[in-house]
């Protein structure tokens, strides 16, 4: 693949997930210049990915993996705090009461702390929900099996309704 | 009505902004560069190793910095390969190129792998080629009974260094077992996910 095509290929991914990107990046970083750091990370390995992405996947798919790859390979490398699955984060009692899902900022907040504590890939799992996508799709990401993709959609819901009212406000 | 799927995709986040290619161009070409400073050094510190050593033997200026030539080349020669292994380990190079793009299980798996593969085999390219340098010179250094110590006191300096330099080895050894003990624990876990 040609360089003209790498880069419009990249222009064009970043053009459409950009926002879902810094989204990621935000859920993984706290720290507004490691976000930054990341995000470029991102973008570069993104860039640089396009060179054998031969069409093997959707667009879309591929550049999910790539973004979670790179921020896989960051929290194995720093291991900042114990990471823990949907199940244990489950299990912890919340100090909060739930979130009115009316204080956006609050329940960003809190909703971003929650994906920090979770391991890979429940941690993938959660994000990939977040925006929308479907069992299949986050399958084709994270490289679980529907099953147990639809195993931790529910365990995510259930970690959601505990901690957020959802739907309350207009 | 606001849910928590909208509150999230809706968020607003100052790095949202386009990286523009040049950007990116920037970036690349900085961490290229950050990888060859990297070869850079290690290249130099192997070079002046070499340098110094073949100086040092071919001027006989040897004989005040090492006592046996034939053992102190072979340490040299095994930090050389173990430089060299390190760097050749850590290169991207061995990586595939659609690594990045697989799906976040296998490129966890990999990864994983890699690592585990590095250190369960360290016994081989990290511990093996400092032996023949290090034995040679502990048995030289059994032998040499230098003049002005009583052979009690030598006998305990020679098992001293024998034991001390086992010890290090072998806590090395399992350091490397241990390391690699625990990737294996977390690769099982992965294919009990993949197994689901």
């Amino acid at each position: 693949m040609g360089t003209v095509s790498q880069d419009e290929l990249y222009m064009r991914a970043a053009a459409e997930f950009g926002p879902a990107l810094a989204r990621l990046a935000k859920a993984y970083e706290a720290d507004a210049s490691q976000r930054l750091d990341l995000l470029q990370d991102i973008h570069l390995a993104l860039w640089r990915s396009f060179s054998s992405f031969a069409g093997q996947c959707s667009l879309r798919t591929w550049v999910y993996r790539v973004a979670h790859n790179v921020g896989i390979s960051r929290r194995v490398r720093r291991r900042v705090a114990k990471l823990i699955s949907l199940e244990e984060l489950a299990d912890l009692e919340s100090a909060e009461s739930p979130e009115d899902a009316a204080h956006a900022a609050h329940a960003l907040e809190r909703l971003q702390g929650l994906i920090r504590k979770l391991k890979p890939p429940d941690d993938q799992v959660m994000l990939l929900y977040l925006e929308d996508m479907d069992a299949v799709a986050i399958g084709e990401i994270t490289g679980l099996s529907s099953r147990a993709v639809a195993t931790r959609i529910h365990r995510v819901k259930l970690l959601l309704s505990r901690h957020f009212r959802q739907g309350e406000t207009s | 009505m606001t849910d928590i799927k909208t509150i999230w995709q809706t968020q607003t986040t100052e790095d949202n902004e386009m990286i523009t290619l040049t950007e990116i161009r920037s970036r690349a070409s900085g961490l290229k560069a950050r990888v060859q400073w990297r070869n850079l050094a290690l290249y130099a510190y192997s070079m002046a190793n070499i340098a110094i050593t073949a100086w040092l033997i071919s001027t006989g200026h040897h004989k005040a910095y090492m006592r046996y030539e034939v053992p102190g080349l072979l340490l040299v020669a095994a930090h050389l390969f173990v430089i060299w292994q390190v760097w050749w380990r850590t290169s991207v190079r061995a990586m595939p190129g659609d690594l990045i793009g697989r799906a976040a299980l296998d490129y966890l798996r990999h990864q994983l792998e890699r690592q585990r593969n590095a250190l369960s085999s360290a016994w081989l390219w990290y511990i093996a080629p400092f032996m023949p340098g290090l034995i040679w010179e502990l048995w030289m250094r059994a032998n040499l009974h230098p003049h002005g110590v009583a052979p009690d006191i030598d006998r305990a300096l020679v098992l001293f260094l024998v034991l001390s330099a086992a010890f290090f080895w072998i806590a090395v050894g399992f350091a490397f077992a241990w390391g690699a003990a625990r990737l294996d624990l977390r690769l099982e876990r992965l294919n009990t996910l993949k197994a689901e």
